[in-house]
């Protein structure tokens, strides 16, 4: 799920960019330092929409570096379990597949996918009913639950669930060629 | 006001995971997927006009989130994304309930409470008339977008 937060940060900043637009070089050092970050608090940063306040610099003891505190808003991707998304899959396996909502990689394993569905390899491995009806392959779209997160400080890795109702294939690649 | 509805019906959902012990995440509002493609849109038009290389300014997690959100959005007119928030907040959801709603668009009150189990838990006020309803209002938006 996307969040839309406010989050705080400590910017150091050098005294040579101390001048008139020295906010505009606050935020820029901001959104090069931030976006694009993953923590296992806050999830993926993606981008950040504003800056609320920035508060009165302390100078740095010894160096002349400036440190300000930072309050900016941003949108944050943060999965977490028992969450139900949809994902796109991006490799499959005979031990499961992979499948990306966003920024975050999601491991399916075969003992969460539906017992009827089979493991074909080939050069387009798949997961397929014995009907040949419903087909997991690359690209296809899948509803996944997420069961378990595995956060640590600079990265999130889930692991889902197609097994349980309306879960599943809600598109395959296969079908409109 | 506001905001104990989203802490008192989200405790079930966030009671296993970490965001439950996140002080910022009490205060965050939750996104649809259309709602972050209007926001990243925007973002990087604005980043168009900056610059002549775009595509270079953005990070990967940006750049993955913009496709994502692009492919499985709902409702791609603004005026629409406005709307399924207006039409979903009269029925007492939480934050999060209302954001899965508004992403997965349920068919029926069966897939509605599979989706979103809290929406049916002790002490709410949906039967399953008024969850009925919540899922025809929705889909009417998208025919008439």
């Amino acid at each position: 799920m996307f969040f839309h937060i406010v989050l705080e940060r400590n910017m150091q900043l050098h005294p040579r960019h101390f001048g008139r637009d020295l906010r505009d070089k606050l935020v820029a050092k901001l959104m090069k330092d931030v976006e694009g970050t993953c923590s296992g608090r806050h999830g993926f940063v993606v981008a950040i929409t504003g800056v609320e306040h920035v508060g009165k610099g302390l100078i740095r003891d010894g160096t002349g570096f400036v440190t300000f505190p930072v309050k900016y808003q941003c949108v944050v991707f943060r999965p977490f379990k028992g969450e139900i998304l949809e994902a796109v899959v991006t490799m499959v396996n005979k031990m499961g597949f992979f499948a990306e909502a966003g920024p975050v990689q999601i491991f399916v394993s075969n003992h969460l996918i539906p017992d009827d569905m089979e493991f074909q390899s080939g050069d387009m491995p798949n997961y397929t009913t014995s009907d040949g009806s419903v087909k997991i392959q690359k690209d296809s779209e899948v509803r996944l639950k997420i069961i378990g997160t595995r956060v640590d400080a600079t990265e999130i890795f889930c692991i889902g669930t197609i097994k349980d109702d309306f879960l599943g294939v809600i598109s395959d690649p296969g079908a409109t060629s | 006001m506001h905001h104990n509805i989203y802490l008192r019906s989200s405790d079930f959902l966030f009671r296993f995971t970490s965001i439950y012990f996140c002080p910022e995440f009490l205060k965050a509002k939750c996104l649809m997927n259309c709602e972050v493609a209007l926001i990243l849109e925007r973002k990087y038009e604005q980043l168009q006009q900056m610059s002549d290389d775009p595509v270079n300014q953005v990070s990967q997690v940006f750049e993955k989130s913009l496709q994502y959100v692009q492919r499985f959005s709902r409702y791609k007119n603004p005026d629409a994304v406005r709307q399924v928030r207006e039409i979903l907040s009269r029925y007492e959801l939480a934050e999060f309930e209302l954001c899965v709603l508004g992403n997965l668009c349920p068919e029926t009150v069966e897939e509605g409470i599979a989706m979103v189990p809290s929406i049916k838990s002790r002490g709410r006020v949906h039967d399953d008339e008024a969850i009925e309803k919540m899922l025809t209002d929705l889909s009417l938006i998208k025919k008439f977008e």
